[in-house]
């Protein structure tokens, strides 16, 4: 079916002048046993939220096991030297708190949200999950049995298999490559590596603790220094991983699930960090191809041909490497065909200059969807979060519009040859094997897998 | 007792469209929702999934926009935007930057006014919708349980208990001659509210509703489906394969008093006492003592955006190793206890803090970090289409913090009776079975 050409809209109401948007001011300190503070006022509703996070995660412990400090970071709420789990629960319902405890590749958290009347106890339990937590043995297995029944279920889901085997694909031997544990690893859990993990990356020198919401900053500060001060321990030594090889070629992974209805495509390459210089530049340049609703891809595989539901694309910052991926669960006749266009509108961008009125369009909307976050405390929490997990300059918020609207299209054509590397893009096909195979072998040599991991 | 007040100017044009303003300056963004009241319990028979369908139908062109212009220009004003379906109301909402206020009214004016949309729009959404249900439920373990697995189960009128996602073979007999049909019934200003929360005066925002949706003209009232149903008076029962799971699962739904009565507020509390998270009485009992299930959860869906028969439903994915009925008489034992022993003051009280805070927070939060007051917009939306009322708001806690420990004690053995309730086991069939036996798709 041909595309019809795009009719333009008649007597669209101008924008007006735009106001200012502005941060709120952050106060920040350090306390004297080396735990960083931010905090930020935001009154939208009497209460606040809060994150302590730690500044290692699962890739910090992978050379013991995969997985290793989510399930540290899993056991921790349930018992402490004074509270049993039971305790922990209610007296969290009777502040009306909410508290979860995780951890991804880089990072370990704590985060919660609670009303401000009671800042005081809730910060107390934080306090004493960082610091005192006793990790019960009945507790433990319990998690243990639960992760098993996760870990197994996983491997039922389209979108799990698919990005656990691209990060292999993209990471081999760096601890990127995982993205969750085998059964095996979660059996071999033992209780003393927990207790080494939470004593090594749960110290108040590897920690920050920011709080957003209805408070009064040198009152929030007292209570903070109150609760934290005694809290003493060092920062863990940083593991350094070989860089992991960039695989050069297309490369098709095929999981074959029997029976799928339908065939997750998952493809990616390696990219950058929050960090680097070109990070604002690949944001625009992803946001016209498949970042946002009004992109190429979108319009292409959706809009214009039907063959999925939620095409997008993303750049993953993890802390040491980034990646560039592209996904679409698309009907399963059509898997070449949507590899087709995913590689076309690639190419596109690596070869045209974009439209100024086009990038114009991601500019704005990269800078208006940006300032949507300064409306609830959760959306600030999460903006400063990332600010400081990525030791990102202190004014990145307050620039990040400006440095989004200065990007032209030479740079944007610049920036799509660097990063959008579609000759050497590894695309994962998660489905029927028997539906899709003929489909997968003509994008690039092809390996299949089993939902389990093994080699077919 | 109750801190926050949100201030709300409401008025109603004269073709009957209902505009609820609600200020607040805190940053220079604005949420801007249409409801419409009509959702999938009352869509046309023989045409499930048609309300659903309808809505991405909506995204797909009117008179002075067409296709992809909503999106387009939502999007490049620095805006998000998206709609939903569900029992009672189809939503359309979007936030934006505030200077791009007026132009997000006159892009929902425009579709209200005037859908423009051919038949190869609504090829095109067919498939997309067909991919959506495959991602969502056909190629997803206990992809739709319960919330489409339960209905067939629990109800007897066809308004309740059919597919919402929409059968493929309906879907497929739907042609634009209903898609229109549609349109004129339900998508009228008499039928709808429009919502604009955030950076606005109330003075612009009700001059700028007046003067992009005053001249639409209203229909006359939709003569809607009557939902109810006939008394349940013994339990029902239900059983749907699990095509990629490992773990039974079950859901257990127990009929709900009437909106906006005594017993539907102690019900919310009684809610909160078994499925309140990791505190609530099922979790604690099934997951984290007994060690039966794997996850307890679920309770009631939206409490205050329903206004037909709906149940408070747990779901439960169990151990291998325990039977059903063995799982089941676990979760019947933390039943009758709060039967048998009500709740105390204590209880209560912790309940009743958490319900404050967690109201509170739904006022503010949105969906994920990048739609500012989505929940206060989906309250002010209900209140008004159901209730007339949109200051309810600012008074509906009051009554909540009212109930009694005997109000939650008589409610849980008035409502949570066997022959009130229905349930649904998800089992799994092992593997490599196929996976579209038993679905019902054209070719």
């Amino acid at each position: 079916m041909a595309s019809r050409a795009v009719e333009v809209a008649v007597g669209v109401p101008a924008l007006a002048p735009e106001r200012q948007a502005t941060w709120p001011k952050r106060t920040r300190t350090r306390l004297e046993n080396g735990l960083e503070v931010i905090l930020a006022e935001s009154h939208t509703i009497p209460k606040f939220h809060g994150e302590l996070l730690f500044r290692s995660g699962n890739a910090a412990v992978a050379d013991r096991s995969i997985g290793l400090a989510e399930m540290t970071a899993t056991v921790l709420r349930s018992g402490t030297e004074k509270r049993a789990s039971r305790q922990i629960e209610e007296d969290l319902r009777r502040i009306g708190a909410d508290l979860s405890s995780h951890a991804g590749s880089d990072a370990s958290a704590i985060s919660f949200s609670g009303l401000s009347e009671f800042a005081e106890p809730l910060l107390g339990l934080v306090g004493e999950l960082a610091r005192e937590a006793s990790f019960p043995e009945a507790e433990f297995e319990r998690e243990r049995r639960q992760m098993l029944e996760e870990v197994k279920l996983q491997r039922t889901q389209p979108g799990f298999l698919a990005g656990e085997r691209l990060r292999q694909a993209l990471f081999g031997a760096h601890p990127y490559a995982h993205i969750a544990p085998t059964e095996a690893q979660v059996a071999g859990y033992k209780l003393d590596d927990l207790h080494a993990v939470y004593r090594e990356l749960y110290t108040p020198q590897n920690g920050l603790l920011l709080l957003v919401g209805d408070f009064e900053p040198q009152e929030m500060l007292k209570t903070i220094e109150t609760v934290f001060r005694a809290w003493s321990g060092t920062k863990p030594e940083a593991k350094a991983f070989p860089a992991p090889a960039n695989p050069r070629g297309r490369r098709v992974y095929l999981v074959h699930m029997p029976g799928a209805v339908q065939t997750q495509i998952l493809a990616g390459c390696h990219a950058i960090t929050r960090k680097h210089p070109d990070w604002i530049k690949l944001g625009v340049t992803n946001c016209l191809y498949g970042g946002a609703f009004n992109s190429r891809l979108v319009m292409n595989i959706r809009e214009d041909k039907g063959y999925t539901y939620s095409p997008r694309s993303a750049v993953t910052p993890l802390r040491e490497h980034g990646f560039f991926s592209v996904s679409a669960a698309v009907r399963n006749d059509v898997v070449a065909a949507s590899l087709t266009e995913i590689f076309y509108e690639l190419n596109k961008l690596r070869s045209l200059s974009v439209p100024a009125a086009e990038l114009a369009d991601a500019q704005n909307y990269l800078s208006g969807v940006f300032s949507l976050a300064l409306a609830t405390q959760q959306g600030l929490l999460t903006q400063f979060s990332t600010v400081a997990e990525h030791e990102l300059p202190d004014d990145y918020l307050e620039t990040y519009r400006a440095k989004v609207r200065a990007v032209t299209p030479e740079e944007l054509l610049a920036t799509a040859r660097r990063y959008l590397d579609s000759a050497n893009l590894q695309m994962v096909l998660a489905g029927d094997r028997a539906q899709i195979e003929s489909q997968a072998v003509l994008f690039g040599e092809t390996e299949i897998f089993d939902a389990q991991g093994d080699r077919l | 007792m109750n801190p926050l007040h949100i201030a709300i100017e409401h008025r109603k044009l004269a073709n009957g469209f209902d505009v609820v303003v609600a200020p607040d300056s805190t940053a220079p963004v604005v949420t801007v929702g249409v409801y419409y009241k009509i959702g999938f319990r009352l869509e046309p028979p023989g045409r499930s999934g048609f309300a659903h369908l309808f809505e991405h139908m909506m995204f797909q062109g009117s008179a002075n926009a067409p296709k992809m212009q909503h999106i387009k220009l939502i999007n490049s004003s620095g805006g998000v935007l998206n709609g939903s379906t569900s029992y009672d109301v189809t939503n359309y909402y979007q936030a934006v930057p505030s200077n791009a206020l007026e132009r997000v009214l006159w892009l929902e004016a425009d579709r209200m006014r005037a859908l423009k949309v051919d038949d190869e729009n609504l090829r095109n959404q067919r498939d997309v919708v067909k991919e959506e249900v495959r991602v969502n439920v056909m190629n997803e373990p206990y992809g739709g349980f319960p919330w489409l697995d339960m209905p067939p189960v629990a109800f007897r009128n066809w308004a309740n208990a059919h597919n919402f996602y929409g059968d493929f073979a309906d879907l497929d007999a739907a042609h634009l001659g209903d898609v229109q049909a549609f349109f004129k019934t339900y998508y009228l200003p008499n039928n709808a509210v429009l919502l604009i929360l955030g950076d606005v005066q109330p003075a612009e925002g009700l001059a700028l509703a007046e003067k992009h949706f005053g001249s639409i003209p209203a229909g006359s009232p939709p003569a809607f489906g009557d939902p109810s149903e006939p008394e349940q008076t013994e339990e029902r029962r239900g059983h749907v394969d699990e095509k990629f799971g490992t773990l039974p699962a079950m859901a257990i739904g127990y009929l709900l008093p009437k909106r906006r009565t005594a017993d539907w507020c102690a019900m919310a509390l009684l809610d909160q006492a078994l499925h309140g998270g990791r505190a609530g009485r099922l979790y604690r009992e099934l997951v984290l003592e007994k060690q039966i299930a794997v996850e307890a959860d679920g309770g009631i869906d939206d409490l205050f955006g329903y206004n037909g028969p709906t149940q408070m439903t747990t779901r439960v994915l169990h151990k291998p190793e325990y039977s059903s009925e063995a799982a089941l008489a676990a979760f019947d034992a933390v039943i009758r206890q709060v039967q048998e022993k009500g709740i105390t003051p204590d209880e209560l009280e912790q309940l009743k803090v958490k319900w404050r805070s967690d109201y509170y927070a739904t006022l503010e939060s949105g969906r994920g970090n990048y739609m500012p007051k989505f929940g206060l917009m989906h309250l002010l939306a209900c209140f008004t289409l159901f209730d007339h009322e949109p200051q309810l708001v600012n008074t509906i806690l009051d009554g909540f913090l009212a109930v009694t420990p005997e109000q939650v004690h008589s409610v849980a053995k008035k409502y949570l009776r066997n022959e009130k309730r229905a349930i649904v086991f998800r089992t799994p069939v092992g593997s490599g079975s196929p996976a579209d036996e038993g679905v019902k798709e054209a070719a």
